[in-house]
């Protein structure tokens, strides 16, 4: 039996920019690391967070929408993650903008580990009509 | 490579950093988050309904981390992995058997308190020379790598 998608529809004009998300946890675990350094096909990557889209892993889990588009991303370092450790998130709605008729969801996201260590901080602007990838790149 | 003594200056080039795009790697890279169900990523049908393209694509988030190594590579990680920026518009998709180069010049060297920031133009191209992504990088490099006369 397939569950109720409970989310709530965006209402792009009705979001606010300010909006903070429920802290997201996950255990980053050394196979994570392991698996995005063979992604990325570099044994030395140090930041397997950014695999995890953590600044729109609440977004996703709170709205729904016709998907989106990363059209833009800034990632600051501060400290590597360590495999083994949770890692908590904060998140929230940095801006939005109107560009071309297209609408823009800016998202950004602090990562922390368990000892207090701030790992990293990102910035995406996403774009949320998906199918304009299709209509300017086609096939 | 951290930890050398060596001067930055303007219009230095960065060795460039070439990728070999599969969907392998595409997969590896969603997998390695746990994000196992069908994507734009990794399942050409939903590609099709979500996009409209004919196929996957890689997440910007790959460029991003290829822009990221390309950085890394050349401030060290010692430095990088602690001061590093990088800033990146996809310009273009990028796809699985796709050829991506990532280059960089340094376009800025400035005084901080604890050292020079070195700002670097990022530009990665795919194999046909079609521009997928543009962006800045940049890096403090501490007092103590640079040389005394800077």
């Amino acid at each position: 039996m397939v569950e109720a998608d409970t989310r709530v529809l965006l209402d792009w004009d009705a979001l606010e920019v300010g909006e903070t998300f429920d802290t997201y946890q996950y255990l980053l675990t050394q196979e994570m690391i392991d698996t995005y350094r063979k992604g990325v096909m570099d044994p030395e990557a140090s930041f397997p967070t950014i695999s995890h889209k953590v600044d729109v892993k609440q977004y996703n889990a709170k709205y729904r929408d016709a998907g989106s588009v990363n059209a833009r991303c800034a990632f600051y370092c501060y400290n590597p993650p360590i495999g083994g450790k949770t890692i908590t998130v904060r998140a929230w709605v940095a801006d939005k903008y109107l560009r071309r008729g297209k609408n823009y969801i800016v998202t950004e996201a602090v990562s922390v580990d368990e000892d207090g260590r701030l790992i990293d901080r990102v910035i995406t602007h996403e774009l949320k009509q998906p199918t304009e990838v299709g209509k300017k790149w086609g096939g | 490579m951290g930890g050398l003594v060596r001067s930055y200056e303007v219009g230095d080039e960065l060795p460039p950093l070439v990728k070999e795009m599969a969907q392998e790697a595409i997969n590896l890279f969603e997998g390695s988050a746990g994000q196992l169900g069908p994507s734009q990523f990794t399942d050409e049908e939903t590609a099709r309904e979500t996009l409209g393209t004919e196929g996957t694509v890689a997440s910007g988030r790959m460029s991003l981390s290829f822009a990221i190594e390309l950085l890394r590579r050349h401030f060290g990680s010692d430095v990088f992995n602690h001061t590093g920026t990088v800033d990146l518009r996809f310009l273009r998709p990028v796809r699985p058997g796709d050829t991506i180069t990532f280059t960089g010049t340094v376009t800025g060297v400035t005084r901080e308190v604890n050292g020079s920031r070195v700002s670097v133009e990022i530009k990665a191209e795919n194999q046909r020379g079609d521009t997928t992504g543009v962006g800045q990088g940049s890096a403090v490099v501490p007092n103590a790598y640079l040389p005394q006369n800077e």
